[in-house]
């Protein structure tokens, strides 16, 4: 449970600006898509991140909570900008008060490491593996985790007994293997045979927040990227003529974009809402999560294919931004169980 | 009873959810709730000796400004009392219409006459309302009224048909919209609004049912007089005065949410404690998800409610905002019901009459759930207000 955010509005703000202002020099959208799959440029912008002291998000929440996390991972989305930003929020959640740890943290804080985070026994999708930890090794199969290629070190969730392996990623017994897909970069597998790990114990309740956490941060991300796709929608049905006339003055183009206003903001205010009520303390912050991941899965999804839609065939060559776009929020928001879990999640809590 | 999880993030607004509760408890649940239950379905939601209730403990006109007899309690305040008011379904049907859109409009554009001839009386819950809006030839496109009122004398001479008025053969008076000058352009720089009172000579009220159960009326004006004071604000200036009026209402829309909630948790308890044929619903794995879905839509549409008040207590009208909300609520009645009949089957067509109906109200919601998309505004036409106001996108038609 989180210690109570202080952020302001206006911090909020300054942050959003602050984020966006430095990915737009840093990672122009122009070269968002050739330079994504190249792990030296995503590495490069990881140390420059760590400057701007994004590799420690997550590491006070007092300073910045999950609402200005989700924040960080909206303005990622929108730019698509794959560092991986996810495994290190989860470590500097989880590891803060790990003596044991401090040294991957120190390393992370300033941008020489990075972690990639496997949900392992809590991820939600049952074809994404398991794992067993026993005597100081870590034995199983994980599938489907992000930045596996820039990564010094796995963090993989633990059921029993329940906690946060960490395995470095030139651990003997490692092996990863790139799984190429709608992803990119690519999601990888990961096979421990056995691998050297150390391990922190944690209480299952809260190994399960930290997978909550992970799934509202990939739903942000996906927020921003399905905003940003409907940005430059609705900016090409402003520009656009066939017929005569722009296509943003009929009304079935107006009605498309209007759904997708009501699917984003649908999804952004129950994210906030889950996030303020994390950083307030609030018991029932993982029921508002799992309202903003079940509506958010099919809503955001929507919202790209309309953009789709809106855009015609401009939108649809690789080189255009929109296809980025169409990948990130699939891939976010179909992984860690998506929609349907959550909706389990939420039919748990009311009928038990 | 299984629910979503409370969200009154200010200890103020939980504070007076709860002295809400606490009085619906003492004066509305229990026999008078009882009593009202057992009149027909028709005659329900209207109910004068409750308003009265109401308007002694000084709960109508709740956001109305302090010097105008209100209590200027704020948008969040407002909301979580018609939410319980609401889940309850406490009755304000009588003096809704008043509180809400009449009032309001009085306290903006009325004379000192009107102002003190009306307001007292709808805070004591002592006089209603309904609305003249709609006619033949004006559903959608409510500017191209035709109900005419000419300037004859000290007096005015209204002639036309409105249609679909709910409570239109309860109420004691119309706040209606009239076409004041006929060569207006813009149409709508010709319209004004008279308060008439619905026992004036001239006027026919044939009610008929409306497919939700209850009437709404076609109303006929034969040269029906009302006196120069019955004009609301100047002439032709009607518009201004209708869509400043439906700013008003717009905190209305949790009404609805609450309302959904109330359905949706009526449901679930079935879900959860029905063995039909000796099989648990709450153990159907499609049921589970289906339920879950809806809950996630029950929190999206009261998340966009508590972001209508917060608008309103930024300053702003929320003008798109408002009608998304709209849009969101009324299109999600239509899907809970019919997600009803998929999760209940057969059971959930029988109504409160069916002594076997397993929750005897889910038919009438269903059958409802068609005024909440085009009532007030039809799906449509909030679509085109959030495409032109909430997107910047250019007017339809033209080149």
């Amino acid at each position: 449970m989180a210690e109570k955010s202080g952020a302001s509005a206006e911090e909020r703000q300054l942050l959003r600006d602050s984020v966006r202002g430095f990915l737009g020099t840093r990672w122009p959208v122009e070269h968002a898509v050739e330079r994504a799959g190249d792990a030296a440029a995503v590495t490069a912008l990881w140390r420059e991140l760590s400057g701007q002291g994004l590799t420690a998000l997550g590491s006070d929440l007092t300073e910045a909570g999950l609402g200005e996390i989700l924040l960080v991972f909206d303005e990622m989305g929108r730019a698509s900008c794959p560092v991986p930003l996810l495994g290190a929020v989860i470590a500097n959640l989880a590891l803060r008060q790990q003596p044991s740890q401090a040294a991957l943290l120190d390393g992370l804080h300033r941008g020489v490491n990075s972690v990639a985070l496997a949900l392992g026994d809590y991820d939600g999708d049952s074809a994404a593996g398991c794992v067993d930890y026993a005597n100081g090794a870590l034995t199983g199969t994980i599938s489907f985790v992000e930045g596996a290629a820039t990564a010094t070190h796995f963090l993989v969730m633990v059921d029993e007994p329940s906690g946060l392996a960490v395995v470095p990623a030139d651990a003997p017994g490692l092996s990863v293997t790139a799984t190429p897909g709608l992803a990119v970069p690519a999601l990888s597998e990961l096979a421990f045979a056995p691998s050297r790990a150390d391990f922190v114990a944690l209480p299952g309740e809260m190994v399960a927040e930290l997978a909550q956490i992970a799934r509202l941060a990939c739903a942000s991300r996906a927020y921003g990227a399905a905003q940003r796709a409907f940005d430059l929608a609705i900016a090409h049905a402003k520009l656009r003529r066939q017929f005569g006339q722009l296509i943003g003055q009929f009304q079935a183009i107006q009605h498309k974009l209007v759904n997708c206003l009501i699917g984003l903001d649908g999804a952004r205010l129950t994210l906030d809402s889950a996030a303020a009520s994390y950083d307030r303390g609030d018991p029932s912050w993982r029921i508002f999560a799992a309202a903003a991941l079940a509506y958010s899965g099919p809503a955001l999804r929507q919202v790209v294919l309309e953009a789709h839609h809106t855009l015609g065939a401009i939108g649809y060559a690789e080189e255009h931004e929109v296809p980025r776009h169409f990948r990130r929020v699939h891939a976010d928001l179909a992984r860690f169980g998506g929609a349907p879990r959550a909706r389990a999640e939420l039919a748990d809590y009311l009928l038990g | 009873m299984s629910t979503l999880p409370a969200l009154d993030t200010d200890p103020a607004v939980g504070r007076f959810r709860d002295e809400v509760r606490q009085w619906l408890a003492e004066n509305w649940l229990g026999e008078r709730q009882a009593a009202h239950d057992r009149k027909p379905f028709k005659e329900r939601g209207w109910d004068a000796e409750f308003s009265r209730l109401l308007g002694k403990k000084g709960w109508i006109g709740l956001g109305w400004p302090k010097e105008a007899g209100g209590q200027a309690r704020s948008p969040s305040e407002q909301l979580a009392f018609i939410e319980e008011m609401r889940y309850v379904e406490a009755p304000t049907g009588f003096h809704n219409v008043g509180e809400t859109i009449v009032g309001p409009s009085l306290i903006k554009y009325g004379t000192p006459e009107q102002k003190a001839e009306y307001l007292p009386a709808f805070l004591r819950g002592e006089r209603s309302f309904g609305l003249g809006y709609s006619e033949p030839e004006a559903g959608s496109d409510l500017a191209s009224l035709r109900t005419r009122a000419v300037r004859d004398g000290s007096d005015w001479v209204i002639n036309g048909q409105k249609l679909w008025s709910t409570g239109g053969d309860k109420a004691e008076h119309v706040w209606l919209a009239t076409r004041t000058d006929p060569d207006a352009k813009p149409k709508h720089a010709g319209i004004s609004v008279f308060l008439v009172s619905l026992r004036s000579k001239g006027i026919t009220i044939r009610p008929s049912m409306a497919m939700y159960g209850k009437t709404f009326s076609a109303v006929f004006y034969d040269d029906v007089r009302v006196p120069a004071g019955a004009l609301v604000g100047e002439v032709n200036n009607g518009w201004r005065v209708i869509t400043d009026a439906l700013a008003a209402e717009r905190v209305m829309i949790g009404n609805l949410v609450a309302h959904l909630r109330r359905v949706f948790d009526k449901v679930t308890e079935h879900v959860k404690t029905a063995s039909p044929g000796g099989r648990r619903l709450k153990d159907d794995a499609v049921i589970r998800d289906r339920l879950g879905g809806l809950a996630a839509e029950i929190e999206v549409a009261r998340q966009f409610v508590l972001r209508n008040a917060r608008v309103v207590e930024s300053g702003r009208a929320p003008l798109y905002e408002a009608a998304m909300s709209k849009v969101f609520a009324g299109e999600l009645q239509e899907r809970l019901s019919e997600a009803a009949l998929d999760l209940l089957g057969s059971g959930a067509l029988l109504s409160e009459d069916a002594a076997t109906a397993p929750i005897g109200e889910l038919e009438q919601v269903l059958r409802h759930s068609i005024m909440g998309v085009i009532g007030g505004g039809t799906a449509e036409i909030q679509r085109n207000v959030i495409a032109l106001r909430g997107l910047n996108l250019p007017r339809p038609g033209g080149g």
